[in-house]
Parts: structure tokens; C-alpha cells; sequence
């Protein structure tokens, strides 16, 4: 026994580590997916302030989108993600024209029905287009990489390098350009911004299609990983809302962080304790979070 | 041209009227009997939307096939000619509302027979079918619960699960070895599923690695699961869920390196799943046998009709074969009972109809009997091992008991 221990010993030390490794990279992955959806959500809600129940399923729609262009029309990969997304801006658009903008007066239960009667409606008209069934979505982007022992997935690298180059493009609208800025300003200050000139109706129309065309990147890179159907969003849906409570409604630092660190803090559960711990452990963290700081940990500076 | 438009406009909403006056006639059927012979309303209650749609569309497809071809081939109860009718409600996956959607089939529609393919919904539907309303319930489930409930209008479609958790084991730790890992989905049926397996196992003597069971619907990669799965170095790895999510579970544990064999839940389908990821990914698992592995009378036919319906790229699994056998056999017991209307009679007819079914209607594996708590009993029930050639091996499966 004592032997067989001993053999075991040196073999099982890099296991560990690999193992460490390998799922610290699956939770950047999978913290880049958060992120990039998540965003969008807390970007909407800062400026229109209602929480869009509907964004899990634009975030499918745009899954759908971009299969559709990779697989029936046949663009390339990185082309298809670009049309959806640009496509998903327009529906976006729409979806504040259409259902948010005539309800801006009204009280805010009626937003929550209406974006979940969007939800319905997107979901209902996926699985009319591309049937009930699941669909796998292949991307060129093959091979593994070894980092330390543990041996990476291609798409995963992709996913974690574009989120980052995707956070700092949107920060750098948001910070310099002036459609950027007008969006900070209404989230600040609406009728502030509007007193200078900002016209706030553009600026949700902007937003709303903005955090599609984000979702609609999160969606494409995560869809060869795993399987699109219309239901797709659900499970999403419910963990970004998670973070960006977690990480404060409206503030984009937070869903940033609340992102990476509700999917690392899932990984990392779901290896060393037990899967069904990672599941929960997105709320677990939200609901102590909430306890000692009930606004999140990134309050913005002005609530109104 | 005006007058003409306007006639034919008149011609046209006439016509309108005249169907919707067909249709409501067509509706109210079951003891109506307009013009030649009765309409019998088959009920199916499932999922059409939601996350188990494919599921239910499935099962419907089955349906629908077998009705088409019934009616083609003419129903005769009592002397009269009887056309079937399938009328399908969403029920969502929520027992709630199957209950709710079967009781308005029986009602309303006087349906005899209502079809439902989940064991959560049928033991719900079990409640109220033999009391006020009296109509047979065919089963599609594996659960032998529905049939250990002793209700005496109920007709369990499919294999008991728990039948497979032996064979699969001896298969698989043949070909793995003697560690397993758990990674079967999390659903209430997966983890029955993980029980049975588990003590089939250990029975068999070999060892278990910790349960690392995730809920296929929801995880976003399953590149995480599976690391800490085969952290532990396992022989062999029991999965399964819905068949497309299982074989990205089993892509990537392939990507990882993992060359031991896999035990296959039953819900998941290799060929089905031969459709997401390559082959070589699948070599070196025990699951069931795909439809089109069959050898009976009818499956070849089966299999042509189903592309043309379905198209080809579509795969028909066991929910589309045996449901679409379970009608032909229902409407065999509705002749040999001479009744559309009484299910305790069509019930007992069943094993009277049996052998009686036509051969065409023999597709996945026919049963010969019906056991006196209402489970058909396929006689030469076989599993399969998908070898290193990537060839389906059949593996004979012997049925356990359905008592508890």
C-alpha cells in the first residue's frame, strides 16, 4: 500500500497543477462569454434602466445569425460573427422603436412584461426558422494548445483574446467618441444630458443595439463550444443578471469583474468541491455580496 | 372586373365558412360519425417548445407517420370504418399542464387514448385517467415507476431502464477497465439513471470515482466537467443526456486524452449524436441500438418514409420507431375490442392484438406480450457496442423486473 502510494506520488504533482491550469483557462473562457453579454445588459440598464429579460434571447438570435451565415451562406467564421452582429444591432434598434421606446412612460413592470413577451417571441420565431433541434455550429479555428502541461482548446484562446480586445474597443467608444460619451452622460444624468443637447431617445436606440451586437459576439464564440437551440439563452440570461447585480446595475467595471469572477469562481467550484456546488455558486457569491454591500461591489457615484 | 372579383371573393368566403363548418364537425367527432365512418381523436400532450422541443417533435413525428399510414391502410372497429386523428397540445415539459392537456383531450375531444412521453407528466396524468374521465394512457418513459403506480389504464412503451445498468457495465469495464467516472446529466431521469449504473458497478466490482454529474441544459462548456472527470484517471465514463450535448461531452474528453470506453445513457442516441462529432469520437461506447440497426419487417420502410417526411439529413431515434408501433398497436386493440370508445376494454385487448399487428408496423424491436401492470415486452431486447471500426455490435439485454 505504502508502495503504491509512494509510486503515485511524483505522477500526481503535475496532475494538479495541469489540472489547476486547464481550469483556470476554461474559467477566463468562460469569464470573457460572461463579460461580453453582460456588458450590454448593464449598459442598457444604466441608460434605459429597465432590466432587459429579452437579452438571453438576442444573444440566441445572434447565435442563430451567425450559424446561418457560417453554415448556409458559407462566409468565414470571423466575417459571419461581424454580419450577425451588425445585424443584431439592427434588431436591437428595433426592439427599443418597437417595444421600449412606446412604453417609456408607463411603469416599469410593463418593460419587464413586454421584454419577456420579446423573449417569447424571438425564441418561438427560432425555432420556427431552424426547427426544435440542437445544432452544432464548426469553426476553422482547430488544434489545442499546451500551456504548462495542460492542453488548451484554440477556441478558447480565441474567445478569451477577442473579449479582451472587444472590452478595450468599447471602452476606448465609450471614454473617447461622442456617441460614446453621450451614453455615459444620459446614465449619469438624463435630464442633464438632455439639457445640453443629448438627444436620449438616440442614445437608447445606440445602447439597446450596441448590447446586442456584444451579445451577439459573446454568442459567436461561445457557439462552437457548445450547441445552439432556441433555448439557448435561458441558462445565460439568468447568470448575467447575476453578475451584474453582483457587480452593480449600470456599472461597467463591475460587469466586468462580477464576470470573470462568477466563472472562475465556478470552475474552480465545480473542480474542487462538486459540480453541483458550481452551479450554485453563482448565487451563493451574489447573495453574500448582497449582504455586506446591497448596491454591489462597483456602486456608480450617482443613483437616480 | 370588378363583379367578377367581387363573385369570386363571395365564392371564397363561402367556401371559408363551408370549412370552418367541416372543421368544427370534424372537431366535435368521436360518437358524431358525419357522412362515412367515426373520427377517433388520438391525444398527444409533450413538449413542442421550450427546451424539450426536439424531444416532443420527435415523438410526434411518430405519431403522425403511423396515423398516415393506418388510416391509408383502413381501421375497422365493429364493421364501421374509423379514421384516426392525432390532436397534439404543448405541454412544456410541466406535468401541470399534461394533466390539464390530457383531461381537455378526454373531454373535449373524447380521445381514448392520450400519448405522453415523460415520466413526470404521466404519473400526473395517472391521477385522473381511471376516475371521472377514463381514458389509456400510452407511456413513453423508461421509468418503471409509471407501471409500479398499478394504474389499469396505462401502456408503458419503452424497455425499463434499469435493464441496462448490468450489461453495459460488463461491456464497458471489458473494454475500459474498472474505474468509472460519473458524467451523466443532472435531470431527475439521468440521476436514476447514475443510481442504476453506480450499483451495477459496483456489483460488477469495480471501482467509482466521485459524481461529477452536471446539468447538460445549462453549462456553457463542458471542457471544465470533463477535466475534473478525468483528473481521477478513469477507465471508463458513464454519460448521457439529450444526445447532442453527450457527444460534446464525449468530443472533449476524446480531446483530452481519454481513450477508455463510455457507457451511454439511453436517451442519448450514437447515431444522433454521429451528427454533431465525428465517429472516432464515439468508438469504444455501449448504448442502445440505433433504429436503423434493426433488422425487423417494417424497418426498412420505416426508414424511407421517415427521410421523405423528415428529410434526410434528420435521424429517426427510438422516440419516432416506438411510438409510431405503440399507435399500430392501439389501433389493433381498438379492433380486437371492437370499441373506440371504451378504454378498459381496448386496454385488455392488447395482448389479444399483439400478434395480430401487421408486419409493417414492426419497426424497433416488437413486443410479444403486455405484463399484467401494462408494460409491452419486447422479447429479444439488444443493446449495442460501437467498436473501434466504428461497426454497431449488438449486445443482447435481459430484461429485469419491473417490481421494486
Amino acid at each position: 500500500m505504502r508502495l503504491t502510494r509512494a509510486a503515485l506520488m511524483p505522477a500526481e504533482d503535475p496532475t494538479i497543477m495541469t489540472l489547476f491550469i486547464q481550469q483556470l483557462f476554461n474559467g477566463l473562457a468562460l469569464g470573457g462569454v460572461y463579460c461580453l453579454a453582460a456588458i450590454g445588459l448593464t449598459l442598457v440598464f444604466g441608460v434605459l434602466r429597465i432590466p432587459n429579460l429579452a437579452h438571453g434571447a438576442l444573444y440566441m438570435l445572434g447565435a442563430y445569425i451567425t450559424y446561418f451565415f457560417l453554415t448556409t451562406v458559407g462566409v468565414p467564421y470571423i466575417a459571419a460573427i461581424g454580419i450577425a452582429a451588425i445585424m443584431l444591432f439592427i434588431v436591437g434598434v428595433g426592439l427599443e422603436r418597437l417595444v421600449f421606446h412606446p412604453l417609456r412612460n408607463s411603469p416599469h413592470t410593463h418593460h419587464m412584461i413586454a421584454a419577456v413577451g420579446a423573449m417569447f417571441f424571438f425564441q418561438a420565431l427560432a425555432q420556427a426558422i431552424w426547427g426544435a433541434d440542437f445544432r452544432r455550429m464548426d469553426t476553422p479555428i482547430t488544434g489545442e494548445l499546451r500551456i504548462l502541461g495542460a492542453e488548451i482548446s484554440a477556441q478558447r484562446i480565441v474567445i478569451i483574446v477577442t473579449a479582451v480586445i472587444v472590452l478595450a474597443l468599447l471602452a476606448l467608444f465609450i471614454k473617447r467618441s461622442i456617441h460614446g460619451q453621450t451614453i455615459e452622460a444620459i446614465e449619469q444624468d438624463r435630464v442633464g444630458a438632455s439639457l445640453v443637447g443629448i438627444n436620449p431617445s438616440m442614445v437608447s436606440m445606440l445602447t439597446l443595439g450596441l448590447s446586442a451586437l456584444l451579445a451577439t459576439i459573446a454568442a459567436g464564440l461561445v457557439a462552437p463550444i457548445n450547441l445552439l437551440s432556441p433555448t439557448m439563452g435561458d441558462a445565460l440570461n439568468l447568470k448575467v443578471f447575476a453578475i451584474i447585480i453582483l457587480g452593480g446595475l449600470g456599472s461597467l467595471p463591475g460587469a466586468i469583474v462580477g464576470g470573470f469572477a462568477l466563472a472562475i469562481a465556478e470552475t474552480m467550484t465545480a473542480t474542487y468541491i462538486s459540480s453541483a456546488v458550481g452551479e450554485a455558486v453563482a448565487f451563493i457569491v451574489l447573495v453574500a455580496v448582497l449582504a455586506i454591500k446591497p448596491n454591489g461591489l462597483f456602486t456608480k457615484a450617482v443613483q437616480r | 372586373m370588378n363583379s367578377v372579383s367581387r363573385s369570386r371573393r363571395r365564392r371564397l368566403s363561402a367556401a371559408a365558412v363551408l370549412g370552418a363548418i367541416a372543421l368544427t364537425a370534424t372537431a366535435c367527432g368521436g360518437g358524431g360519425g358525419s357522412g362515412e365512418g367515426d373520427t377517433v381523436v388520438i391525444g398527444y400532450t409533450g413538449p413542442l417548445s421550450g427546451g424539450g422541443a426536439a424531444y416532443g417533435e420527435n415523438v410526434k413525428i411518430g405519431l403522425e407517420m403511423a396515423i398516415d399510414d393506418l388510416n391509408a391502410d383502413g381501421v375497422e372497429v365493429d364493421g364501421n370504418p374509423v379514421t384516426l386523428e392525432l390532436k397534439s397540445l404543448d405541454d412544456k415539459y410541466a406535468p401541470s399542464t399534461a394533466a390539464s392537456n390530457a383531461q381537455r383531450l378526454a373531454d373535449q375531444d373524447k380521445a381514448p387514448v392520450v400519448v405522453s412521453p415523460n415520466a413526470g407528466a404521466i404519473k400526473a396524468i395517472q391521477q385522473i385517467n381511471s376516475g371521472r374521465s377514463n381514458f389509456l394512457i400510452s407511456a413513453y418513459t423508461s421509468d418503471p415507476a409509471i407501471v409500479q403506480a398499478d394504474n389499469p389504464l396505462t401502456m408503458m412503451i419503452p424497455p425499463n431502464f434499469e435493464s441496462y445498468a448490468e450489461e453495459f457495465s460488463e461491456t464497458a469495464m471489458e473494454h475500459g477497465g474498472k474505474k468509472l467516472a460519473l458524467l451523466g446529466t443532472q435531470s431527475e431521469y439521468g440521476q436514476q439513471w447514475t443510481k442504476s449504473i453506480k450499483d451495477a458497478w459496483s456489483e460488477a466490482g469495480g471501482k467509482i470515482g466521485g459524481d461529477n454529474s452536471v446539468d447538460y441544459a445549462t453549462v456553457s462548456d463542458f471542457a471544465g466537467p470533463v477535466s475534473k472527470a478525468l483528473s481521477e484517471k478513469p477507465d471508463a465514463i458513464f454519460v448521457g443526456g439529450p444526445s447532442q450535448p453527450t457527444a460534446l461531452i464525449m468530443e472533449e474528453a476524446r480531446k483530452q486524452g481519454f481513450k477508455g470506453s463510455f457507457l451511454v445513457m439511453d436517451q442519448a442516441k450514437l447515431d444522433e449524436m454521429a451528427t454533431v462529432t465525428k465517429l472516432d469520437n464515439l468508438k469504444n461506447s455501449v448504448g442502445v441500438l440505433p433504429v436503423s440497426e434493426y433488422e425487423d419487417p417494417g424497418t426498412e420502410d420505416f426508414l424511407k418514409k421517415f427521410a421523405e417526411k423528415a428529410g434526410e439529413k434528420k435521424v429517426p431515434t427510438s422516440e419516432t420507431a416506438l411510438n409510431y408501433q405503440g399507435i399500430a398497436i392501439i389501433a389493433k386493440a381498438m379492433e380486437a375490442a371492437g370499441t373506440t370508445d371504451d378504454p378498459e376494454k381496448i386496454r385488455e385487448a392488447i395482448s389479444e392484438a399483439l400478434p395480430e399487428v401487421d408486419d409493417k408496423y414492426k419497426v424497433n424491436g416488437f413486443p410479444d406480450e403486455i405484463t399484467e401492470q401494462g408494460h409491452l415486452l419486447n422479447p429479444n431486447l439488444e443493446a449495442t457496442f460501437l467498436n473501434e471500426d466504428g461497426k454497431y455490435t449488438k449486445v443482447p439485454i435481459e430484461q429485469v423486473s419491473d417490481d421494486k
